[in-house]
């Protein structure tokens, strides 16, 4: 359950704003912030607070990719699929060894919970291609070494 | 007007429409997915692509897109529109499954239909397909994503256009999924239309699931009897029964779609129990025999205790042609009758609202959708009309402003300012409204009563709608004087009344005195009355004192009872007749506009094969006949009853109808659209007639039961399709109410009524008006005990409240 705190202070942010439907996307990321994924609790929960049915929210959840249905690790890695890294030499390379680094695939998550690689419609950082974005740090001009730097620091960090 | 050039024919179309339309106008079918003239355009599918050859727009473009414009020139035949448009179906298709023998769409799939014409024949992707795991939606409709095409038909329908919000389009890409968050029914009434509306077999029709093809059916247009509205439907007739029934267009009435209740409300004629021979004192006879007896016994109780002895029921749900037959003939034979309304305030309420519309005022239902302002007076859309919901919808959609006075806790699917009025205030919030005239409502609705008026005043096209359920008189004139007076000052006001049942308008035209069941049971119980012949009506269910009716039922010499469908009273009959649905019969029916349309006979009738081979092989049984083929319509049984000839063909009854009634005169003169009929000037009510005397005294409860879209309307309510759709026994209070009794909501309520005691679950609302107590009609609650023909008053002490553990 969401903290009664923050269900009172949503309150008052929506009524300043005109349609509650406006802060859609902010309720999501915060409500899955609490949980550290958007899980149906948590779908059916930012439902009722923003007054939309169920339905209208998984429309909008399903749809955005940095919104999680489904449990991913601590550190979420949306690799840039998309047609400028595409062009960018050795992004096959890249892909597969990052897979290789972290033991997954696309989709899938480490067994200690701490990666999950996800591949990204492009995150807008194209003069640095290939791109990655974990979390919400943008990285660019990845190689593989500098791939297994970002790695070994966030296993540090955890 | 703009004139253009579609593939070498000129057209000239109004201002502002699409080229698509346009083209539809001449004739010419451009092919479409995503376009869908109720819903407008939203050029998702690119499968319209079209070659602007020549004028202001050039080159390939979407037609549902473009306006069409003057000095175009266009051509769909181009060889590149051709090509784009293979193309495009050829992308749309990669992910379809290809099973079409066992899509239960097939025969009757856009997809199918446009994958052909547009030339896509032969496969090309060799890759995998996206799969998708189907949702139970309820047992009215089928899910079967893997079919889906993206058109967006489906999901725009049923939020913008319908208002429900649970079914939609989730995922992106390569994911997207057409359904509903988890899997179960669907929750709005008109959620059928995404079965019509869909291209592809990802919504098709479950009931009727794997039982044919289209082109196996008979198919005929027909129109909708489970309401007052009259809706265009498509029937779709196959092995002597009614397989499915699809909405059709009308640019009067329903525009393309339908509700629910009127899409499953048919199989009352396909079911087991229905009369389908004669019977006599219990045993089975040929339902002619059953007629000639029934004729012979009337005939000796005219001869024992006079003409006037025998009376005759009907009802509202017979076509007009029967509702004629059985005028006529209690006239020329001296019988009383027949009564065609239940109770003596529906017979008021009708007839007031019958004689009130003329032909400048009323509205018809398409017309609601440009209204600019509704105002709505006792009348329950949803529940009652359901289709003018959605024409209510359409019109707030474009900004209309909707007001309702109620004592109901309206749920519509669209925003409205309710005025909580008990059912004596209605008249006075109205006379209000209309003449600014406060100082006889209470204070606290002052400001609000104003505020709605202002905005009346505003507009130029507003239309009232007026229920004649819970209202009484002289609501139903107020209605028709204020719309007369907004006329008068220059608005373009309408007036829209709902009736209770598909025929009460036909019932009105006819019925000159409006005499009531209640007024019969009195001559029987006084010896007058000796024989009763009910016609299509179930006094079981509509007659509030049950052992009173089956005292004066008992003191009856004669009971004849004739119907297509299993009622109650039916077990009581001494003589059973059976009878032809609209289905077999076809039939006239006067919606509550005045709009008098024909349903044309969509089968010749008989006993469904499902049921003589008992759902096996056909019995193999030669015979020349159709097995329960013989029955009758009941118009022409009227006139048997009589030991008279009816007129010998349906064309000659129209005929004769027209000269017998000269209310009916332009009756047999039908466009598709039907003819406006209007009782004339002469019989109309002049004088404004009050309702019931005004009851509420402090510690007294007026109980009411409303309408309820399922589960309350006799046809419907016999479909087993529908069964899990009506309401449970609820009781609705008004908060305030509440806090006298200490009452929460879902606490169980019991109350203590002269025919013992009644359970409901307690449902609390700010928007019931106080002292009302609102109770849904359903099939699981005695309610006839307190129809409101007697205004059933509760007194406090008779509430008891359990609070819910
Ligand atoms: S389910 Fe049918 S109507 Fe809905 S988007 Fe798919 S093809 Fe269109
Ligand atoms: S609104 Fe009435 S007439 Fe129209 S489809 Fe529904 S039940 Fe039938
Ligand atoms: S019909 Fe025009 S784009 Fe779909």
């Amino acid at each position: 359950m969401l903290p009664e705190t923050y269900k009172s202070e949503l309150k008052d942010r929506l009524q300043k704003v005109g349609n509650p439907r406006e802060m859609v996307v902010d309720v999501m990321l915060e409500v899955q912030e609490f949980y550290g994924w958007f899980s149906d609790e948590a779908l059916e929960q930012a439902a009722v607070l923003l007054g939309m049915s169920s339905l209208e929210i998984e429309e909008l959840a399903t749809f955005y990719n940095t919104i999680y249905r489904q449990p991913v690790g601590k550190f979420v890695i949306h690799v840039c699929d998309s047609v400028i890294c595409w062009m960018e030499n050795g992004y096959g390379e890249l892909i597969d060894h990052i897979g290789k680094k972290l033991g997954i695939g696309m989709g899938e998550t480490t067994p200690d919970g701490l990666f999950s690689l996800l591949p990204a419609c492009c995150i807008g950082y194209c003069d640095h291609a290939p791109a990655i974005m974990i979390n919400k740090t943008v990285y660019g001009d990845i190689a593989p070494a500098k791939m297994d730097e970002i790695i070994e620091t966030l296993r540090q960090e955890k | 007007m703009p004139k253009l050039i579609i593939d070498n024919r000129e057209i000239e179309v109004p201002e502002g429409i699409k080229v698509i339309e346009a083209a539809d106008r001449a004739g010419i079918y451009i092919p479409r997915f995503c376009y869908y003239a109720e819903l407008g355009a939203v050029g998702a599918c690119r499968i319209c692509a079209v070659k602007f050859v020549d004028g202001p727009v050039k080159g390939i473009e979407m037609s549902c897109m473009i306006n069409a414009q003057d000095g175009m020139v266009v051509s769909t035949t181009d060889p590149e529109a051709r090509d784009f448009r293979r193309h495009v179906i050829e992308w749309l298709m990669m992910n379809h499954p290809h099973d079409c023998p066992v899509c239960d769409e097939g025969g009757h799939c856009l997809l199918q239909d446009l994958t052909e014409s547009c030339d896509h024949g032969i496969r090309r992707y060799k890759g995998k397909k996206r799969t998708y795991v189907d949702q139970y939606l309820g047992p009215l409709i089928q899910h079967e994503e893997n079919r889906c095409i993206q058109c967006y038909r489906c999901s725009r329908y049923y939020q913008e256009f319908a208002g429900y919000k649970d079914l939609g389009v989730m995922g992106i890409a390569q994911r997207i999924y057409f359904g509903r968050y988890a899997a179960g029914v669907l929750e709005s009434p008109f959620s059928g239309n995404i079965i019509d509306l869909c291209p592809t077999g990802v919504y098709t029709d479950k009931p009727s699931r794997y039982t044919g093809r289209r082109w196996d059916y008979e198919r005929v247009p027909g129109i909708c009897i489970n309401c007052s509205l009259g809706c265009h439907i498509t029937v779709s007739a196959r092995y002597r029964e009614i397989v499915y029934l699809e909405g059709r267009y009308s640019g009067k009435v329903n525009g393309s779609f339908i509700c629910d209740r009127g899409r499953y409300g048919f199989f009352y004629a396909n079911l087991e129990e229905r009369p389908r021979q004669g019977r006599v004192r219990g045993e089975d006879v040929p339902s002619g025999r059953a007629i000639t007896m029934a004729a012979q016994r009337v005939k000796e109780v005219s001869e024992s205790h006079g003409a006037a002895a025998i009376a005759v029921i009907g009802s509202g749900r017979s076509s007009l042609e029967t509702i004629a037959a059985l005028t006529h003939v209690c006239k020329v034979q001296g019988w009383r009758g027949p009564v065609l309304f239940d109770s003596r305030v529906s017979s008021e309420s009708v007839r007031t609202a019958v004689s009130c519309i003329a032909q400048e005022l009323a509205v018809s239902m398409k017309e609601i959708e440009s209204a600019d302002f509704i105002l709505t007076v006792g009348a329950d859309p949803i529940n009652e009309a359901p289709m003018l919901a959605m024409a209510m919808r359409q019109a707030w959609r474009k900004g209309a402003g909707v007001a309702a006075i109620d004592c109901r806790s309206l749920d519509w699917p669209f925003q409205f300012e309710q005025v909580t009025a008990a059912p004596d205030d209605m008249a006075d919030f109205l006379a209000a409204l209309e003449n600014s005239e406060t100082t006889v409502i209470s204070d606290r609705f002052v400001a609000q009563i104003k505020s709605i008026a202002a905005k009346i005043r505003a507009c130029h096209r507003p239309v009232v709608v007026c229920g004649t359920e819970i209202t009484d008189s002289k609501i139903i004139y107020g209605a028709a004087g204020f719309v007369k007076a907004m006329r008068q000052a220059g608005q373009e006001a309408g007036l829209f009344y709902t009736l209770p049942a598909a025929n009460s308008y036909g019932a009105a035209l006819l019925d000159e005195i409006g005499e009531t069941a209640e007024d019969l049971i009195e001559r029987i119980e006084s010896g007058e009355i000796k024989a009763l012949v009910i016609v299509e009506s179930d006094l079981w269910d509509t007659f509030s004192d049950r052992q009173r009716l089956i005292q004066a039922l008992e003191q009856l010499e004669l009971l004849v009872v004739a119907d297509f469908m299993a009622t109650e009273i039916l077990h009581r009959a001494d003589i059973i007749i059976p009878t032809l649905s609209i289905f077999e019969a076809g039939g006239i029916y006067v919606n509550q506009e005045g709009r008098a349309q024909w349903s044309p006979p969509a089968y010749a009738g008989g006993t469904p094969i499902k049921i003589t081979g008992q759902g096996g092989h056909p019995p193999r049984i030669i015979r020349p006949d159709i097995p329960a083929g013989d029955i009758s319509p009941a118009w022409r049984m009227a006139w048997w009853l009589a030991d008279r000839q009816p007129p010998a063909s349906h064309d000659l009854l129209l005929d004769w109808m027209g000269k017998t009634f000269p209310v009916l005169e332009k009756a047999a003169n039908f466009t598709s659209e039907g003819i406006r009929l209007y009782l004339p000037e002469a019989r109309r009510k002049t004088a404004r007639e009050t309702g019931g005397r005004k009851i509420q005294s402090l510690g007294e409860y007026l109980l009411l039961p409303v309408a309820a879209v399922f589960g309350d309307e006799p046809m419907a309510q016999r479909s087993p399709c529908l069964e899990g759709y009506a309401k449970h026994p609820e009781m609705w209070m008004a908060a305030s109410d509440a806090r006298l009794f200490d009452a929460s909501d879902g606490d169980a309520a019991r109350l203590q009524l002269p025919y013992g005691p009644l359970e409901l679950t307690l449902r609390l609302s700010e928007r019931i008006a106080p002292g009302t107590l609102i109770v849904y009609r359903c099939p699981d609650l005695f309610w006839q005990q307190f129809a409101r023909s007697s205004r059933f008053i509760v007194p406090k002490d008779r509430i008891r409240i359990e609070k819910k553990a």
